[in-house]
């Protein structure tokens, strides 16, 4: 009875008028989450929106390489400029790079590569994160106080350091990376989650769960974990929004994403002297699809939290 | 009381003895720094001499041991890379990194504290809303991206600012004529890392500005202060204004411990020699006594930092000290 | 700017004249020299130092921009590892007995006159007169002493074991004993090769030891040193006293800049006066930009390397699959994108500017050849007939871009991989370790080694089973090699190596690519204005361009 009782009134942490009339729907602010359905699709749906192949060159006409080399034919036309300019070409949208692939198609397969990487990295980092915290907080004791000393130890660990520390131990590669934010951020969850069920250990329906014998690992499971959601959720949207940047950084500095694959930081760090040349469409868009990502990624996490926190309600 | 300050130092200890030990077993499996020193068909016994030299053909329990018995001297053990001790590299870079922190730091205060009590004071106006929108934007860009931006526009457009370094002007520690000269010297080099940096942290700092005002603008405290006929003006300017800093302030010493030792990305953009650099060149070079040293003087500022904040939370709110 | 000789080659020449002076001929004696050892001697080609006086006052500031982290170990050749970087800084603070100069890959410097006796088993140089260090204490023979029992760097076993003793005749007069006949003494103590020559102060190395040195050194250079920012900058000036000529830049700041844009935008805006490195991108920007110019400096050759090829599993193990990836790659093209066409297509792996190597540009070896159509057709007949995905491809530091260039010719023969970006002491540390240091047998490597000695010092790095940077190893190369090893007779060495070198490229286990310009940009403020820069780049197989004392700036305003 408690049981069900406990859970109904912390679900969600919406109170049942809210969600009753669906007005948090309206609530969802419109701009991020248009910003992140366009990137969602354009990375869902690259193998079929892309207008070129992300990783090989476009392959130029005749009058393309005369204009730019006087050569009859050439494997590929480096460095064409977006549409708006005399020598552009609605074919290459957004210009081509140095290597005379499809800026467009990068950019919409790097969206694959930022989303994939920030979201289940933050994901195993959360689960990681949770489970310790719930460990530490419930059971108490040495678990406590070991779990919580490394958690601490960890959190002095700034974190892009220990990502490019945990990059060279484990080489380049998409799910190396997955791994190093996972390794990196759990401590940020566990830290929080294990407050959270501190408090929720001392409520009625727990100590009645315990009362009547439930097991452990059970209370973890039924009562626990359901109940630190929100926060774990909070937290992860806010979270996303790091790792995106994190994972940018990481290729950027050139222990991310190995090419060819286009990852956005790693694009903007192979543009870096382009931008000096004034081509800086090759670097500022994929730092604008960053922006983007991370920005609207901000905002829903803002938003997240005050809908879930009532405390926050009114700010 | 007092024992509350013990518990609270020895844990701090523990977490310093466990970041020790974290980051000597993580440096030690990021590969063999010998073989990087050597050229390629260097000879053998050259390589043995600068394994010994490094220490690294004792076992690894007793490399261990050796260190954390330096540490506790004081001393960092020497650079791979650098050839020199780590401390002294430490504290020669130091200055440069306080130099840019510093100027990050006040220019994260002056974007974030004003616009945070703009948006405290105005909920869900435009100017509520002009804050939140620079803040996010701070937080969203990366560090790089900013550097880049700035780069192209003031330093390549526009030539205004310089792309290159930290300018001529040096902190040498042996030379106490430069030691007031260097934090006035060469603005227009630290104009555009700072502002980077700055941006970036300026977002949390309007944040926790806005929600402390907002927690004290809405306490009994400050509803008594109104009731007894004070205008709003000075409500806010001496009474909510100087409740609701601590916590900035608080948050503001950790921003600026973690701008002074990890502003990688923007160091290695600028070029700006500062400990940030070094490190990146000691990750780089698997130089295992620079990373070593650089993580733990930062993490040895986080942690005091972090318990003379828990002491004094302790002092001020008795619930904190025996709740723990 | 071209460099000719290998410094290795000297020693065939010397073993050769060895020969002739063993038969019977005297002393080689310059100049009016009192010989100082007795007995038959080899006749040595080093060349006379150009000593020019009265050149006026050291003026303005030189800035130049080395393209990685400066590190304070270069300044203290006692513990020189062969590394060009390091003698770029020997050549500031430091002088050697003898060191490449324009006029000689062997180039009087501290000594004047030098002997090696004819059984290779002691060896005598006189100073020059009146030699000081900065501090004004004079440097003798008890220094040239210190220094020799005292290095710690490359070759130091070797130069420990052969010795006897040192006798020191009086204060400018020296003697080295060996044990044993040290053919390559002369070559290895010459200032290109190994940081023994480079005379270091007892007195004050003794004072300060290991660290204080490197923090401070002193020596006999041309240019004292000033401060540095370990890591990030080093500050010289000009030491009036220099024997040879007044420097001609008042100031010399050293710089550590990785970043090739952020070089560029310093020789722009007149922070820089010389950067390294500046290909790829950049290049267009440099010829473009009227106050820059720009120096070739070809070093050495570009080429692909299979680590694991042997291994029947691999799939570089088939010839055809090598050879694809050769014909694949459209080097023209390469050329043209990453150097504006300055390279030059070669078809051998080791750099021209060895007189030992096979030139490949069609006389001793062809010039690799670009078709698409063809690797196909090659790649038809193997297990591969449309391709494969390997693992790595992992280019010289920082060559990414370039790589991503070869690797992205490679997908259009449906060959694909993924780019190791490594640091650069990661990747040497790889390269060191040959084989072993590439996992897995699916990697190519992108690598150019402007080593000195000659092809046969490259060939025994990389070729032979036995190097600990081995990458090829074949029976029918450790053939040729064990004969060559064994052999006194200089044109069966020479066939023995060339024949080699031709297993090499014909197989493929080496795909050369092309002839790399290690371009030099230069501001404006480097005299003289316009052209003519090139006379500094005169000293012999020098990826950087000493002697600095020469470089002449614009006074400072």
């Amino acid at each position: 009875m408690a049981t069900i009782l406990g859970r109904a009134t912390e679900i969600g942490g919406v109170s049942r008028a809210a969600r009753r009339s669906y007005s948090w729907v309206r609530e969802i602010p419109l701009v991020p989450l248009l910003l992140v359905t366009v990137l969602v699709l354009a990375a869902v749906l690259a193998p079929v929106l892309a207008p070129h192949s992300h990783l090989d060159p476009v392959k130029p006409t005749p009058g393309q390489c005369q204009a730019k080399y006087g050569m009859a034919d050439c494997p590929y036309v480096d460095n064409m400029p977006p549409f708006w300019f005399s020598q552009g070409t609605f074919a290459t949208p957004l210009g081509t790079d140095y290597l005379g692939r499809d800026l467009l198609s990068r950019l919409m397969y790097g969206a694959r590569i930022s989303l994939v990487v920030a979201l289940t990295g933050t994901l195993f980092a959360g689960a990681i994160g949770t489970l310790l915290g719930v460990l530490a907080g419930y059971m108490g004791k040495w678990w406590d106080q070991i779990i919580m000393r490394v958690t601490d130890a960890w959190l002095t660990l700034p974190s892009l350091v220990f990502a490019i520390l945990l990059s060279s131990v484990r080489g380049p590669g998409v799910w190396n990376i997955v791994l190093i934010l996972a390794l990196v951020f759990w401590s940020r969850y566990s830290r929080a989650v294990r407050g959270e069920v501190l408090a929720l250990r001392e409520r009625e329906f727990v100590r009645l769960a315990e009362i009547n014998g439930v097991g452990k690992l059970k209370i973890i499971r039924r009562h626990l974990i359901p109940n630190v959601m929100n926060t774990v959720m909070v937290l992860f949207s806010l979270q996303v929004g790091v790792a995106v940047i994190i994972e940018a950084s990481l290729s950027f500095l050139g222990v991310g994403v190995p090419p060819p694959e286009p990852s956005w930081g790693l694009m903007m760090a192979q543009e870096r002297e382009s931008l000096m040349q004034g081509k800086w469409w090759l670097a500022v868009f994929p730092g604008i699809c960053i922006t983007m990502l991370v920005l609207s990624a901000n905002m829903l996490g803002d938003w997240l939290r005050v809908r879930l926190d009532p405390q926050l309600r009114n700010r | 009381m007092r024992k509350y300050v013990l518990l609270r130092g020895f844990y701090s200890l523990v977490t310093l003895w466990l970041l020790v030990t974290i980051i000597f077993a993580m440096v030690r499996l990021t590969g063999d720094p010998v073989a990087m020193k050597g050229e390629i068909g260097a000879d053998a016994t050259y390589l043995e001499r600068i394994k010994h030299d490094w220490g690294l053909d004792q076992p690894v329990y007793w490399q261990y041991t050796g260190f954390i018995g330096n540490l506790l001297k004081g001393d960092f053990g020497h650079s791979f890379e650098k050839s020199l001790p780590v401390r002294d590299i430490y504290f020669e870079r130091l200055p440069n990194s306080l130099k840019l922190g510093f100027a990050a730091f006040v220019i994260s205060l002056a974007l974030g504290v004003p616009f945070g009590m703009l948006s405290a004071l105005k909920v869900n106006t435009w100017w509520d809303n002009a804050g939140k929108m620079i803040a996010l934007l701070g937080l969203s860009m990366p560090g790089f991206f900013v550097g880049l931006v700035l780069i192209i526009i003031f330093g390549v457009q526009l030539g205004w600012l310089p792309v290159l370094g930290k300018g001529s002007s040096a902190f040498v520690w042996s030379n106490p004529a430069t030691w007031a000269p260097f934090w006035f010297r060469d603005w227009p080099h630290l104009a555009m890392p700072a502002f980077a940096l700055g941006w970036y942290f300026s977002g949390a700092m309007l944040r926790i500005t806005r929600s402390g005002m907002l927690d004290v603008l809405g306490s009994d405290y400050i509803k008594l202060v109104r009731l007894k006929g004070v205008p709003e003006r000075m409500v806010v300017a001496k009474h909510a204004l100087k409740n609701s800093l601590i916590p900035v302030l608080t948050f503001a010493g950790l921003n600026l411990l973690i701008m002074v030792n990890v502003a990688v990305v923007i160091e290695v953009i600028f070029n700006w020699p500062g400990v940030g650099q070094l490190l990146y060149d000691g990750l780089s070079n698997r130089d295992f006594p620079m990373v070593q040293g650089v993580v733990l003087m930062s993490g040895l500022m986080i942690v005091m930092l972090n318990f003379v904040i828990d002491v004094l939370y302790g002092y001020v709110d008795p619930r904190i000290r025996l709740s723990r | 700017m071209t460099r000719r000789t290998g410094i290795k080659e000297l020693l065939a020449l010397i073993a050769a004249l060895a020969l002739v002076a063993a038969a019977g001929e005297a002393a080689a004696q310059k100049g009016g020299q009192t010989p100082i050892l007795s007995g038959p001697l080899v006749k040595l080609d080093i060349k006379e130092a150009q000593i020019e006086t009265a050149k006026g006052k050291p003026k303005g500031t030189f800035r130049i921009a080395q393209h990685f982290a400066l590190d304070p170990g270069w300044l203290d050749p006692l513990e020189h590892i062969f590394a060009l970087t390091m003698q770029t800084y020997d050549y500031l603070v430091h002088d050697a007995l003898i060191k490449p100069m324009p006029q000689g890959e062997a180039t009087y410097s501290l000594a004047e006159h030098a002997e090696l006796a004819a059984d290779f088993r002691r060896a005598a140089f006189r100073l020059r007169p009146g030699l000081k260090f900065h501090d004004g204490q004079p440097l003798s023979t008890a220094d040239v002493k210190w220094t020799y029992e005292n290095y710690k760097g490359a070759h130091a076993k070797l130069f420990r074991d052969k010795l006897e003793h040192i006798q020191i005749v009086d204060d400018r007069t020296i003697v080295f004993h060996f044990k044993e006949p040290f053919l390559e003494f002369m070559d290895l103590y010459n200032g290109a090769v190994s940081g023994i020559g480079w005379i270091v102060p007892k007195h004050y190395y003794e004072k300060v030891g290991r660290d204080g040195f490197k923090a401070k050194p002193i020596g006999a250079g041309p240019y004292k040193f000033v401060s540095q920012q370990a890591g990030v900058q080093m500050d010289f000036e000009a030491w009036e006293e220099y024997w040879r000529r007044t420097p001609a830049a008042k100031t010399i700041v050293v710089k550590g800049i990785r970043d090739n844009a952020a070089r560029l935008a310093g020789l722009q805006t007149g922070e820089l006066d010389l950067a390294f490195g500046m290909t790829g991108k950049v290049l267009p920007q440099v010829m473009a930009d009227k106050n820059l110019r720009w120096v070739p400096n070809f070093t050495s050759v570009w080429h692909l390397a299979f680590p694991g090829y042997n291994e029947p599993d691999s799939p570089f193990h088939d010839k055809r699959v090598r050879q694809a990836v050769s014909l694949a790659i459209n080097r023209e093209f390469l050329v043209r994108q990453e150097t504006q066409g300055v390279g030059k297509v070669w078809g051998n792996w080791i750099s021209p500017e060895n007189r030992d190597a096979l030139k490949g540009d069609g006389k001793d070896l062809p010039l690799p050849e670009h078709n698409i159509a063809k690797a196909k057709q090659v790649l038809a007949q193997t297990k591969f007939p449309n391709g494969f995905e390997f693992e790595w491809f992992v280019p010289f530091v920082p060559y990414f871009d370039m790589g991503e260039r070869i690797l992205t010719d490679l997908r259009a023969v449906g060959i694909r991989g993924k780019l190791q970006s490594l640091e650069g002491p990661a990747f040497r540390a790889k390269m060191g370790q040959g084989r072993k240091g590439f996992p897995g047998n699916r990697t190519i490597v992108q690598n150019i080694d402007p080593r000195p000695g000659g092809a046969k010092a490259t060939i025994g790095v990389y070729a032979v089973c036995g190097s600990p940077a081995s990458i090829v190893c074949e029976p029918q190369i450790e053939e040729l090699w064990t004969k060559h090893e064994a052999s006194k007779n200089l044109d069966e060495r020479d066939r023995l190596n060339k024949a080699i070198q031709k297993i090499l490229v014909e197989e493929y286990y080496m795909v050369p690519i092309y002839w790399n310009p290690f371009v030099h940009a230069i501001g404006p403020r480097v005299l003289p204005e316009g052209k003519g820069i090139e006379r500094y780049y005169d000293t012999l197989h020098a990826p950087y361009p000493w002697p600095w004392e020469v470089w002449e700036v614009r006074a400072d305003r």
